[in-house]
């Protein structure tokens, strides 16, 4: 049926315009319908109810790279399909179409004149008025730029799960340094102080940022021992390269003048000249020495640069700070005010000294301060057994923490054994 | 955890840098660009708003410091205004209530003569 405009219907263009508008239309359907159905754009076929064809179109011809002569009659439908095209209409297009009458847009591939051509097919069953089948008719669609378009679906799906694989594994790799990194800035293991007994604890609180936090253990000349603990500001890896000058710088200024205020003021000097230009990076830290005497008790000096005072557990159960108020934080100004405090550790003290992520933690469902004052009660309620016993219980008490510590936290404890308790104490431990 | 974000005015005194949200490792960088971008002339006061801090950490007290550098290289200098109490008490345990000036609110920073300063 042709087209028309109805000429009817009043038009403001007038005559002249719908007869032009008419010209165009007849030049595009000159084609006859033979024309059509030969030359187009699909595949057609119709074959009787048993799939021989009984006529194709060109299109599908010339797909194919067969004559007319060779298919009519001679063919069935699914000798133009591939082994796994024939397989797939033998069980899944053939049923359905007998059942529905009609199936469309089912992917089969052709045996193409080029090779296998994967397409998209759509058939109908006439019938005659009264019902019965008479023949199938089939648009066959080229699906090769849809299938193209599926396999690179495919390849780039591999390709970002391949991707994916790879930046897991190099994430793995970077933790694994990280981790050795994270440990040259400690201590691999305490040393063994003659009539003193050391503990420490360090907690990570991310695997893929370096901490900040430091401490060591070790001898000075004629018995005496020097310790420090300290927080960088910040974390990764600008804060670790200053945990490994700080930890470095400390240990040499030691070696040469090991009183704490001065070590701690040569660590000032050296954070404030290599970082005076550009941002500048801190630290808080204590640093102290520790001097056995004759009759078995320790004496004790350290000084602070704006680090959390340290904390004394008593033999008699008691737990008390050792303040150093005004200690700056180490690095900001040329010249820095340090705060040093002494005291004695009498057999069955601990010294504890710890990072903020301790203090600064958050517990309870309110997400309080943990704080100074529970840390003191935390640890006057801990039997006066040791370092390693002290920090065995605050590593558990850091646990308990879980979500509410979100920043590293370093413990180190040093103290006096007790006295070996006699048998009958010991069998109540 | 929220965003942080820097809004400057300018006030007699000079500019004034209101801090919004949490100043820690991630935005720390921003409050440095921030003080970057900012004109402190000699003699001026750089007043760091921190009404509305909800957060900050050991970077955070790294950018503050930055801060600070930059105003006194230029011949400024800096207080901090209404400082939280939690981050009040994290500058007095490291001693830096004795290196920032700190005042009540912005209002009492910016009518201060820098002078005092």
């Amino acid at each position: 049926m042709m087209c028309r405009i109805d000429q009817s219907e009043p038009e403001p263009g007038g005559k002249q315009d719908a007869d032009a508008t008419d010209a165009v239309f007849t030049s595009l359907l000159e084609d006859s319908a033979e024309e059509l159905y030969e030359q187009a754009p699909c595949g057609y076929l119709s074959t009787l109810m048993d799939g021989t064809i009984a006529k194709i179109n060109t299109t599908l011809l010339d797909w194919l790279g067969l004559a007319r002569s060779e298919v009519v009659g001679r063919m069935r439908f699914t000798d133009l399909l591939t082994v796994g095209g024939k397989l797939y209409h033998e069980t899944h297009f053939a049923p359905l179409l007998q059942m529905k009458g009609e199936i469309s847009g089912i992917a089969l591939d052709i045996k193409a004149a080029g090779g296998r051509m994967p397409a998209l097919v759509t058939s109908k069953v006439k019938t005659s008025e009264d019902g019965e089948p008479l023949l199938i008719r089939t648009t066959v669609f080229d699906a090769r730029d849809r299938r193209a378009y599926e396999a690179e679906l495919l390849r780039g799906r591999r390709a970002a799960e391949e991707a994916r694989r790879q930046s897991e594994a190099d994430r793995v790799r970077l933790q694994e340094a990280l981790a050795v990194l994270q440990q040259s800035l400690l201590p691999a293991e305490l040393p063994v102080v003659p009539g003193l007994e050391a503990g420490s604890y360090y907690h990570t609180a991310s695997p893929d940022l370096l901490g900040g936090d430091f401490y060591d253990l070790f001898p000075l000349d004629t018995g005496r021992w020097a310790f420090f603990l300290g927080d960088v500001c910040g974390k990764g890896p600008q804060a670790a390269a200053v945990t490994s000058l700080a930890r470095y710088t400390l240990r040499a200024a030691a070696l040469h003048d090991a009183d704490p205020v001065t070590v701690l003021t040569t660590l000032n000097t050296v954070l404030h000249e290599r970082y005076a230009s550009g941002d500048g990076r801190y630290c808080t830290a204590i640093f102290g020495i520790l001097h056995p005497a004759d009759d078995g008790h320790v004496d004790l000096h350290l000084a602070s640069g704006g680090h959390p005072s340290a904390l004394i557990q008593r033999a008699d159960g008691s737990a008390g700070y050792l303040p150093t108020p005004g200690g700056l934080l180490i690095g900001v100004l040329p010249r820095a005010p340090f705060t040093a405090a002494r005291t004695r550790l009498l057999p069955g003290d601990t010294l504890l000294l710890y990072t903020d992520g301790l203090t600064e933690a958050r517990t309870g469902p309110d997400r309080a301060l943990y704080g100074e004052d529970a840390l003191r009660a935390f640890t006057a309620t801990q039997p006066p057994t040791g370092p390693k016993d002290l920090i065995t219980a605050l590593s558990g008490l850091l646990t308990s923490f879980g979500n509410g510590l979100d920043d590293d936290t370093a413990l180190l404890a040093l103290g006096v054994p007790a006295p070996s308790p006699t048998p009958a104490s010991a069998d109540l431990t | 955890m929220s965003a942080l974000t820097i809004t400057a005015r300018d006030a007699d005194t000079g500019p004034v840098l209101e801090i919004t949200g949490d100043l820690d490792y991630e935005t720390a960088p921003e409050l440095r660009k921030a003080v970057d971008g900012l004109t402190v002339a000699a003699g001026q006061l750089l007043v760091l708003d921190l009404a509305h801090l909800d957060f900050c950490d050991s970077s955070g007290i790294s950018a503050l410091l930055s801060a600070r550098s930059l105003a006194i290289e230029r011949g400024g200098h800096i207080a901090l205004a209404a400082v939280p109490a939690n981050t009040a008490r994290i500058l007095r345990i490291v001693g830096l209530d004795q290196v920032f000036a700190l005042h009540q609110d912005a209002a009492t920073a910016t009518t201060r003569s820098s002078a005092a300063h």
